[in-house]
């Protein structure tokens, strides 16, 4: 499996920079950080016309915070995306579920009429997370039961959920109450139009993302599942429980970006997250997921939306023609996989010459 | 043990970087400004003032025009003032009310002084624009309006009027009586909706008029033309199209495809690639949107309201249609011209002048 050869070709030695070193994300964090630094210094500066006080255009507590804020719709959406590519599977339907998480819960929450605002989130995080959840474990049951690639069932279910978005909200632009709003642009004693919510929910869904992943059998079942599919089916695992498993969980972190999305931005339409199964994708595999599966993590994966939002960012920030955004992306993605793949050849090469150096000594 | 050691050091690592990203209080200068790089806050006279214009979509032709008679303006106004008016394109490449707000939010965080926009979707925007409004920030929104948020000024049409022009004219050319279809674009844009119920309601008032369906389309000339020849196959009895955007007119596919013996067809929007259509008798009629307008109106009336204080006397600016027949087309495609359009036919610019002229006179901020 990936895992242990990544493992087995993790550079000797002991301490804390060989770890780190040894870590498929830390090549991420480096490019992140670096980017980081050229933003900084390239940014240019305006004056805060509240405080009068000269401030750096990227450095800022409001741009970085609405920066991760940015990513952490896709970040949360990767994270669920990244278990089905570990598996070995794609989900295509995530958009789709999004929106039609966000509606539901908007026409609920209308429905309903004015209620406190505990009762208010209550309510529509139950909702979202349910329509999510749901609609992750149809998608699993339907690739389990009719035995046909995830490729096709999310790409036909990607339609259906939007279609069923756009009939039962009519079309329209839905206004989810106001205390919802407030949950979601909560500033936490930061004031100063710092809204930290996504972000934190990110930062938290992402810890227990790599927990899952790596610390609880049902993780390592996914790498299994994804790596060496007939070993695992030797070993016994439940195959079909693992598949419809990490479709559940896809669709539950889509429906708690929904709740969060529609929240923040204080609607929901059948319109909304078109597109973003692409930037998901893209944040997972920037992360560092083999679509042959076996391979990825969370970490990658919100740091692989962070890069990409980090990137759009820059382009606005550097005043780069807008219209170049998407080729910028398109071709960092491209980047990001040919990196990773030279950077695994490599490690097969040393894993390969390390064994037979000791066969040669043996 | 290495990797998974290794992944919980990158897990570490990662959340003190957002934890040092985040909460640094990154940024906030300990200086004050000086020098030329700072650029001044919100009015006064002599300083530059920046507006990040946010249209729907950069591929949107109308939204183009928009940005020229923006720009245009921004440099009548600062050769005449003295200050300094930028215009900053901040626009998404397709429509998408989130990454709208998305755009607000960064133009604050950078310093502009005011932000022009027309509104994808007024529910997702208006949060954005009343926290720029909050933190000091002049905003005004032009085509699609946010009425409930705490924008300054709106300049636009009447969308529910434009959509009851359009059925007007077009039951004029039907002298009453025929079934039509509506072609609206895409469903999720309020004022789009507005269009559809204003020319719903002008039908109702035509007995004779029965509305076959309203038609929804991604909104590019190739979609829109793709969904008209659709419709047109399955629904053969259609003899009138009211066009509530002119999108499949942005392209000439339905100039072999539209037979004008058979059907009429009134729309609006008329930029150049529309006005072989009326020369030719396909749609004889064009309401214009002075879609110039939009960011040259918006642009004065921002420079009003930070420069001098001055905003307008009612926060809602109407804009009228223009009608664009042959009888004006000479005149209209002047006009085109003069707005910077660089594609207008020549032979239409040759075209003897009408009696009127094409009422495009853009309202005072006072207004």
């Amino acid at each position: 499996m990936a895992e242990l050869t990544q493992e087995r070709s993790a550079p000797r030695g002991p301490g804390f920079v060989r770890r780190l070193v040894a870590s498929q994300e830390t090549g991420l964090v480096i490019v992140v950080t670096l980017l980081t630094i050229t933003l900084i210094a390239l940014a240019g500066s305006h004056l805060d016309r509240r405080t009068g006080l000269e401030v750096n255009n990227f450095w800022n507590p409001n741009t970085l915070v609405q920066t991760l804020t940015d990513a952490s719709f896709f970040a949360i959406m990767a994270i669920g995306a990244t278990m089905v590519i570990i598996s070995g599977g794609i989900d295509l339907s995530v958009g789709s579920i999004y929106a039609l998480a966000g509606v539901t819960m908007a026409l609920v929450l209308r429905a309903m009429g004015p209620m406190g605002a505990g009762a208010t989130a209550v309510v529509g995080i139950v909702v979202c997370v349910g329509i999510g959840l749901l609609c992750g474990l149809i998608n699993g049951i339907l690739v389990v039961g009719l035995r046909v690639h995830p490729f096709i069932i999310t790409l036909g279910s990607m339609w259906v959920l939007r279609g069923i978005a756009f009939v039962i909200s009519k079309a329209e632009s839905i206004l989810v109450p106001p205390s919802l709003t407030n949950v979601a642009k909560a500033p936490l004693g930061l004031g100063g139009g710092l809204y930290p919510v996504p972000m934190l929910v990110m930062i938290v869904l992402t810890v227990i993302g790599a927990i899952y992943l790596t610390r609880t059998v049902m993780g390592r079942h996914i790498f299994a599942f994804g790596g060496n599919l007939e070993a695992s089916r030797f070993a016994g695992l439940s195959l079909g429980l693992i598949q419809i498993g990490v479709f559940a969980v896809s669709g539950l972190t889509a429906g708690i970006s929904a709740f969060l999305g529609a929240s923040f931005y204080g609607s929901a339409s059948s319109g909304d997250a078109q597109g973003y199964e692409l930037y998901v994708i893209a944040s997972a595999v920037v992360g560092g997921a083999s679509l042959i599966g076996g391979k990825g993590s969370a970490v990658g994966a919100m740091l692989g939306a962070l890069l990409i939002v980090l990137i759009r960012q820059s382009i606005r920030t550097l005043h780069f023609d807008q219209n170049y955004e998407w080729i910028v992306i398109g071709c960092a993605i491209i980047i990001a996989v040919v990196i990773d793949q030279w950077s695994t050849r490599m490690a097969a090469r040393r894993l390969t010459k390390a064994a037979e150096s000791a066969r040669a000594a043996a | 043990m290495i990797a998974r050691r290794g992944r919980w050091s990158s897990v570490v690592l990662s959340a003190l970087c957002f934890a040092a990203l985040a909460c640094s209080g990154g940024g906030e200068s300990k200086t004050a400004a000086t020098g030329d790089s700072a650029k001044a806050g919100a009015g006064g006279a002599g300083k530059a003032i920046k507006i990040a214009m946010i249209a729907k979509s950069s591929d949107n032709p109308v939204f183009l025009a928009a940005r020229t008679g923006a720009e245009a303006a921004a440099k009548e106004l600062s050769a005449k003032s003295g200050t300094t008016v930028e215009v900053e394109w901040l626009t998404p490449a397709k429509e998408d009310g989130e990454v709208q707000a998305q755009r607000v939010r960064q133009a604050v965080n950078e310093g502009v002084d005011a932000i022009l926009i027309s509104c994808s979707d007024a529910g997702k925007v208006t949060g954005a624009i009343n926290d720029a409004v909050d933190r000091g920030v002049t905003v005004m929104t032009f085509d699609s309006d946010a009425p409930q948020s705490k924008r300054f000024a709106f300049y636009g049409v009447d969308d529910a009027k434009a959509g009851q022009q359009t059925m007007a004219e077009l039951a004029k050319l039907l002298d009453g009586k025929g079934n039509v279809a509506i072609l609206a674009g895409n469903q999720n844009a309020p004022n789009l909706q507005k269009r559809v119920q204003g020319a719903k309601t002008e039908a109702a008032k035509y007995p004779g008029i029965k509305i076959v369906g309203v038609f929804n389309h991604i909104e590019t000339p190739q979609d829109a033309s793709a969904e008209v020849i659709r419709v047109n196959n399955a629904y053969p009895e259609i003899t009138g199209w009211a066009f509530i955007g002119g999108w499949p007119l942005f392209a000439t596919s339905l100039l072999s495809e539209l037979n004008p013996a058979k059907q009429k067809v009134a729309s609006v929007d008329a930029i150049p690639v529309e006005l072989p259509y009326i020369e030719k008798g396909v749609v004889p009629v064009l309401l214009a949107q002075s879609v110039y307008l939009w960011g040259d109106v918006g642009v004065r009336t921002i420079f009003d309201k930070i420069h001098d204080n001055k905003s307008p006397a009612n926060p809602v600016m109407p804009m009228e249609l223009v009608r664009v027949s042959k009888a004006n087309l000479g005149d209209w495609a002047r006009q085109l011209k003069s707005w910077g359009f660089t594609d207008v036919d020549p032979k239409y610019l040759a075209l003897p002048a009408a009696s009127g002229a094409p009422a495009t006179a853009a309202p005072a901020a006072g207004q």
